[in-house]
């Protein structure tokens, strides 16, 4: 049946639906001033709640009307004798504020994380776009510029949130810790000046990169994303000479008078955590880059968007964890560092109030490497003809899972005061072995060199070596990756039985046999795969979805191993606000539990994950199609 | 029946909640200790030996972080020295000093001499962060010659550290 116009029933209820949607929207406008309005009503609430604790004088009428009463001169006499009190009191400025409801510290822990969240995202992201954009420009592949701007999309509105957040913490910082605040100004005032500059810079490059898009020849272009990661590697540098100054002091007087900016500045753990930082921002953006595409991919109507986010999630992801495998050899050179500026500080971080912590760090760590794993694996029923190497994964599976185990073992066991008797002790007669660095050293090594392994299995799927020397060539290979496993598992057990002098020192040469295996293993595999002959094309998109929310879990699990991470670097000076030099006075000196610092790290990464949410979503407006105006009557 | 579907964006929150919580619930699981800043401790000058026994044994479990590194009583492979014992070991550790010299060595100038199988390592004990008074160290002492030997010392004890002033950092504790 059609309708008086000729136009279908369905046609004429979707034009009134249509209709009734614009009488909507029309609405919508009041929003925005109704949430202004909201906010104006909150902020004069604030207000005059302050004001009200102030003392106000009565309603009185004119003089002239009303005589004055006894009451009234009273009232006068006190304000007056008030305020020459007030006056005669001397200056005295305060060590400490206090903020409501969770403290001083805990507010200054949430905002300090956030900001060094996004200012890990804004730093990292720019460094991949960057080299993402130089692939482009080599291969002449316009996917890769297309891959590079939608990440630097998500830079501007980040780069906005990091300088508030960094606007918000220093405010923070003046109102709730003054005196320290002032301390640390008079040993850093000459690098201000230099870190103002350089966030000039920054606005600079970073604007103009986003914005140049496209417009200037792409060498110019490129330059200005080396000229963004140079500056902005610079001031990450620069604040990191104020927070390592915090935990290793140097360059100061046992008093704390200043002697040296420049050793307060280079002092014992500064490099150890720019290369830390360095490497970790570049994993930590990788991650939430790859987290962006798959919330791009499980939103995408077409094949083409899925295929595109896939590829985009992929990338991402491998630059995670491509930064991820390092990251714990420069965790150790920090954790080397910090020995050596002070045993009592590195035994406090292993062996005291923060020893526990690492146990949870190895969940977190395992859960990673389990990840990453995994995602590699779903990632190659991309290819086709890929069974032949599915086989492998099970044995890849088990080495993780059983290095997982050695790594989440603690030394000491918790347990009753009779199963402690039963063990002879707090450790385990058995599992205890596991709990010493010995063991968890080889653990961490031969997760490494396993998730190389899968990366290795990744290059192979729809390929097939054609050099002549391939069979030799896949032999070497093998028998490198055996031998650097059977070393570091060999000096492994090998710690068991020798004192602490000669200990210590064999985790160089275990860290050493996986960085040479895994290099030599890659050049031999570059010139193997050289020409080689394809069995299978890549079909991205053709991916299960759930490898999508693996990329968005390991975003947030990177999140909150930075943020747990973050927690034991800045607690690890206990009661000092400067280790040794100067100590804090404040209701806060305590260190919390480690359950309290987990919930405050988790309300963090929720609070990071709803903002950069926004972020996402802002992003997301430029895809948008414009408004349509021809409804607007 | 149509089957309910799961807005995207509330599967991913659930997602990031239920990950962000899990690992909330890893942090309850390990062992809670709030570690208080130290407690100002009081020597008082008529303190007998046997009282600095008592604050010797406190200090070595709070204040002076001793036992973060040391151990009583376990064998095995150690980072630094056991102390069981170490009353008796003390007497000839060191030729030519007694052992509240050597105890009095080791916290003063502990890098004066290793003990032969490890590294140093020990901080100077009159300095920050740690910053034991004279009379905290004696008690120190008090309680590690009971550790296998008997306690001997009194506040009025010296030895050559006694008195002088903490040596400066130089930049590091």
């Amino acid at each position: 049946m059609t309708g008086r116009l000729g136009q279908s029933p369905g046609k004429n209820q979707k034009r009134a639906s249509e209709r009734e949607r614009a009488t909507h929207r029309k609405w919508l406008f009041v929003l925005g001033p109704v949430a202004a309005l909201v906010m104006f009503a909150g902020t004069v609430q604030i207000a005059s709640l302050l004001v009200s604790r102030e003392y106000k004088a009565p309603y009185r009428a004119p003089a002239a009307t009303v005589d004055e009463t006894p009451r009234a001169e009273g009232l006068t006499a006190e304000r007056a004798d008030a305020e020459s009190r007030a006056r005669a009191t001397p200056y005295v400025e305060a060590e400490y504020r206090t903020f409501p409801v969770v403290g001083s510290r805990v507010a200054i822990w949430a905002v300090a994380q956030l900001h060094l969240l996004f200012a890990a995202f804004v730093l990292a992201v720019p460094l991949f776009a960057f080299i993402i954009e130089a692939i482009g420009y080599k291969t002449g592949d316009l996917r890769y510029d297309r891959l590079a701007y939608e990440f630097t999309k998500l830079l501007s509105v980040s780069f906005s949130l990091t300088a508030t957040f960094g606007a918000f913490l220093t405010f923070m910082l003046i109102i709730l810790y003054p005196k320290f605040t002032n301390y640390l100004m008079s040993v850093f005032s000459p690098t201000f000046l230099p870190y103002v500059l350089l966030f000039f810079f920054e606005a600079f490059f970073l604007y103009a990169y986003y914005y140049g898009w496209g417009k200037f020849h792409p060498l110019v272009h490129l330059g200005l994303g080396l000229g963004l990661n140079v500056v902005g590697t610079a001031i990450m540098f620069i604040a990191n000479a104020w927070l390592t100054f915090m935990t290793s002091p140097r360059g100061i007087s046992d008093t704390g008078a200043v002697l040296s900016v420049m050793d307060a500045v280079t002092n014992f753990t500064w490099m150890p955590i720019n290369v830390h930082r360095f490497i970790a921002n570049v994993a930590f953006g990788g991650s939430v880059a790859a987290a962006y595409a798959a919330f791009k991919f499980l939103q995408a109507k077409t094949d083409e968007e899925r295929a595109h986010y896939d590829w985009m999630g992929y990338i991402g992801n491998f630059v995670a964890i491509i930064a991820f495998l390092p990251l714990p050899f420069a965790g150790y050179w920090l954790a080397k560092e910090i020995y050596a500026y002070s045993q009592t500080l590195g035994l406090q971080m292993m062996g005291g109030a923060f020893s526990w912590l690492f146990i949870i760090q190895a969940v977190l760590i395992g859960n990673l490497f389990l990840a990453a794993n995994y995602y590699l694996w779903l990632g190659m029923g991309r290819v086709e003809g890929v069974q032949p190497l599915q086989k492998f994964i099970k044995y890849l599976l088990i080495a993780i899972a059983l290095s997982f185990m050695v790594w989440a073992t603690p030394r000491s066991i918790i347990a009753t005061v009779s199963e402690i008797r039963a063990m002879g002790g707090s450790a385990h007669p058995v599992l205890g072995f596991l709990g010493v660095m010995s063991a968890k050293n080889t653990a961490v090594n031969v997760l490494i060199l396993t998730t190389f392994m899968s990366f290795l299995l990744y290059r192979r799927t729809g390929k097939v070596a054609t050099v002549a020397w391939a069979k030799t060539g896949h032999a070497a290979q093998l028998t490198i990756f055996a031998a650097a496993a059977l070393f570091v598992i060999f000096l492994g057990v090998y710690g068991y039985f020798v004192e602490a002098t000669v200990r210590i020192r064999l985790s160089v040469p275990q860290v050493g046999s996986v960085l040479l295996a895994m290099a030599s293993i890659t050049a031999i595999d570059i010139f193997l795969f050289h020409g080689a002959r394809k069995t299978g094309e890549v079909r991205w998109g053709r991916i299960p979805a759930i490898s999508q929310y693996v990329l968005i879990f390991i975003a947030v699990t990177f999140t909150w191993l930075m943020g747990l991470m973050g927690y034991v670097r800045s607690g690890l000076r206990q009661h000092w606000h400067v280790y040794g030099v100067v100590r804090d006075t404040s209701a806060d000196a305590f260190t919390p539990t480690l359950g309290f610092a987990t919930q405050v790290v988790s309300v963090t990464v929720l609070l990071f994950f709803l903002l950069i949410g926004f972020v996402f979503w802002l992003s997301s407006l430029h895809e948008r199609p414009d408004f349509d105006r021809s409804g607007i009557s | 029946m149509k089957r309910l579907r799961i807005p995207l964006i509330a599967r991913i929150g659930a997602l990031v909640f239920a990950t962000t919580g899990f690992y909330t619930y890893v942090g309850q699981m390990v062992p809670q200790n709030e570690v208080q800043p130290p407690e100002e401790i009081v020597v008082r000058a008529d303190l007998t030996t046997s009282g600095m026994v008592e604050i010797g044994r406190e200090i070595m479990d709070g204040k002076g972080l001793c036992l973060t590194c040391h151990t009583i009583g376990r064998t095995g492979a150690l980072r630094f020295p056991d102390l069981e014992g170490v009353a008796v070991t003390a007497e000839s550790r060191v030729p030519g000093l007694n052992a509240v010299e050597y105890f009095a060595q080791s916290m003063y100038e502990p890098d004066a001499f290793i003990v032969p199988g490890f590294n140093p390592g020990m901080p100077v004990i009159n300095r920050n962060p740690i910053g034991l008074t004279d009379e905290e160290i004696l008690c120190v002492i008090a309680y590690l010659q009971t550790l296998g030997g008997t306690p001997t010392v009194t506040l009025q004890t010296t030895h050559r550290y006694k008195g002088a002033p903490a040596p400066s950092s130089g930049g590091r504790p």
